[in-house]
């Protein structure tokens, strides 16, 4: 893992100086050469040629010889360029131009190389012919101008390379920070989506292709993951729905049977006590009705009459109140949560032979119920269901649909739209006889009090309770199919209680 | 004399029944189920049957189902403890004398009475389902 030591810009621009601290001196070094090595090549090619001339000029100026002559000629060489010294060297004899620099001398041997020493004149000697034999033409040509040239040129160049490197750093610093910035940018995202701010985009502003699809895959990922984040908190939002539905149906259907216990021993207790209470008045009235009995008992007799009765009252009332209480309380509940609890209710008493499914087509709408009472209704149904099938292997289906019924029909329905709950099954059917018989009270059952063991007759009597209806289509042998049609809560109700939520 | 049989599980209903309708004048034989209802009606004459509906073996509903098919001539009083609720009450959960008595008069009673009753109100019904044409029994008498 690399050391982590400064940010980019800095790094960048560090990077930067320690390239041309090597790079800038080399560049330096190498344009200085070129520069001088032309600057004095020119001024040797030049020079040299100018003494040439010169030298042709002395021969062949032979026949023309005199020292007036001569020294014109000199004089012509320092003239003509950029000489500081001529000087004729003939047999022994030394004629120097009178344009001389002051003091200068010949350094007694001719430069090929132009050295950058003190010495302000650069020397050729030339040999040549003069009358038959052999002179020396020495000229001495002033290096000044050139050194000051090439020292001028070396000025130039060293601005140049200062100025290439401050726009350098500059470039190089801008570059680092526009590098640094949307990773910085990326940096402060990232720590908003980690303190929980998902809507965060990760999308980056800038020009460099690699961070901007860097940037545009996080986002992506992000979005993906937001999008994930959101369906998990979804489905437990739901599921949490689902499990207070659960319980708060689970409340609900234990109420009921409480109701129905209360319900079940109130109607045992006035049983009892009306068969107890028969024979009191019917002996009584006996007795009174003989006429030989004493007065003073009579009127005993009455008053017993008179208890008897005011004990009838009394369980009349235990009868109506358990009745009151007993009332479905209803309210506007959607069907299908019923359907499941009754289900997972049921499913503890089915038998592994009977397959149950459901088919569940209503689009949800509510009806006006008791959620107890019709997982009461729906598990009456399914066992009822399941029995008829004997112990034999059968499938148990258990719908809901919704209906529009637009025109009246035989069956006495009213036109409106119904939520119809259906539980078929592949049992034995019933024939027609029984069919006219099924919702009457104890019909299949001899037993009182025996729970839901009200079976289909309590099934009637819940589904009159909503103002829903039932119908049975059953043969022999073809299994049965019930049919709850539930009025189905109008539609602006809805809309009206939707509003009330928010 | 109109001969009278008394169905109910109850033995101090019977006797107190008995009683009653005896000293009213009837001939009365009694029944603990309706089984033995049954029997008794093949041994001997009878106008008219008191039966109560919740009973252990055959009860009310389907003794009185049976009577009616084997003895259309004969009369029955439906009789059954409770409260004495309109059929409209009848809710789940809640045990009536009503429903009943409803299911009683669908299988063919003549006249229903829910107890405790006076002495007066059974003679009125004994009479009233001796007064009544030929019922059918049929579910066209519910109300």
């Amino acid at each position: 893992m690399e050391r982590v030591t400064a940010p980019i810009a800095r790094r960048i621009a560090l990077a930067v100086i320690a390239m041309h601290a090597i790079l800038l001196p080399a560049l330096l070094y190498g344009l200085y050469a070129v520069v001088s090595n032309s600057l004095t090549e020119i001024f040797i090619h030049h020079v040299r040629t100018l003494s040439r001339n010169l030298a042709v000029e002395l021969e062949l100026g032979d026949s023309l010889d005199s020292p007036k002559r001569l020294a014109d000629v000199l004089d012509l060489a320092i003239l003509n360029g950029d000489g500081i010294y001529a000087e004729l060297l003939d047999d022994g004899q030394s004629v120097r131009s009178d344009l001389n620099s002051a003091g200068l001398q010949w350094p007694g041997r001719q430069d090929y190389q132009f050295t950058f020493d003190d010495q302000p004149a650069y020397f050729i000697e030339l040999p040549i012919v003069r009358s038959g034999h052999a002179a020396s033409f020495r000229l001495g040509f002033d290096k000044r101008p050139t050194l000051a040239q090439i020292q001028a040129t070396k000025k130039r160049i060293c601005l140049v390379l200062l100025i290439y490197l401050t726009i350098a750093l500059a470039v190089a610093v801008r570059f680092g920070f526009g590098l640094a910035r949307p990773v910085i940018q990326l940096q402060r995202s990232a720590r908003r989506i980690a303190s929980g701010d998902y809507a965060q985009s990760l999308r980056l502003n800038t020009g460099f292709r690699e961070l901007h699809d860097l940037g545009r895959d996080l986002e992506n990922m992000r979005s993906a993951l937001v999008s994930v984040n959101d369906q998990l908190l979804r489905e437990i939002r739901d599921k949490e729905a689902a499990e207070d539905q659960r319980a708060h149906l689970e409340v609900r259907l234990q109420h009921r049977q409480r109701l129905e216990t209360v319900g079940t021993l109130a109607g045992g207790v006035a049983h009892e006590f009306n068969n107890m209470l028969l024979p009191i008045v019917l002996y009584t009235e006996a007795a009174l009705a003989d006429t030989g009995t004493r007065a003073d008992v009579r009127g005993d007799l009455r008053e017993v009459l008179a208890s008897a009765f005011r004990a009838k009252e009394v369980v009349e009332k235990i009868l109506r109140f358990s009745s009151v209480a007993g009332m479905p309380e209803l309210m506007w509940i959607p069907l299908e949560p019923s359907v499941h609890e009754a289900l997972r209710l049921f499913a503890a008493l089915v038998p592994p032979t009977v397959v149950v499914r459901t088919r569940l087509d209503s689009c949800g709408r509510r009806v006006r119920a008791d959620a107890g009472l019709v997982i009461q209704m729906i598990m009456n149904l399914c066992t009822n269901g399941y029995q008829s099938m004997d112990g034999a292997d059968g499938v148990l289906t258990v719908g809901l649909r919704d209906e529009h019924r637009s025109e009246a029909d035989g069956r006495g329905l009213p036109v409106g739209d119904y939520v119809v709950l259906t539980v078929t099954d592949t049992g034995q059917g019933m024939d027609t006889p029984t069919l006219e018989r099924i919702f009457e009270p104890f019909f299949t059952t001899r037993e009182v009090g025996r729970g839901t063991g009200l079976g289909l007759s309590v099934v009637h009597g819940i589904a009159e309770s909503f103002g829903a209806s039932i119908f049975v289509d059953s043969q022999r042998g073809q299994g049965t199919t019930m049919q709850v049609y539930f009025p189905a809560e109008p539609v602006a109700v809805t809309r009206t209680m939707e509003l009330h939520h928010d | 004399m109109t001969n009278a049989l008394i169905i109910d599980d109850e033995p101090a209903i019977r006797s107190a029944l008995t009683r009653v309708l005896q000293h009213a004048g009837f001939s009365v034989r009694t029944a603990a189920n309706g089984n033995e209802g049954l029997q008794a009606l093949q041994t001997g004459e009878t106008d008219i049957v008191i039966a109560d509906i919740i009973m252990p073996g055959k009860n009310g509903v389907e003794t009185i189902a049976a009577i009616r098919a084997a003895f259309p001539a004969i009369r029955i009083v439906a009789i059954s403890g409770g409260g004495n609720f309109d059929i409209a009450a009848y809710k789940p959960g809640s045990i009536t004398t009503t429903a009943y008595l409803a299911a009683a008069q669908k299988a063919g009673a003549h006249a229903l009475l829910t107890k405790p009753f006076r002495t007066q109100d059974i003679i009125a019904a004994i009479n009233t389902a001796l007064n009544t044409g030929f019922s059918t029994g049929a579910h066209e008498s519910l109300p």
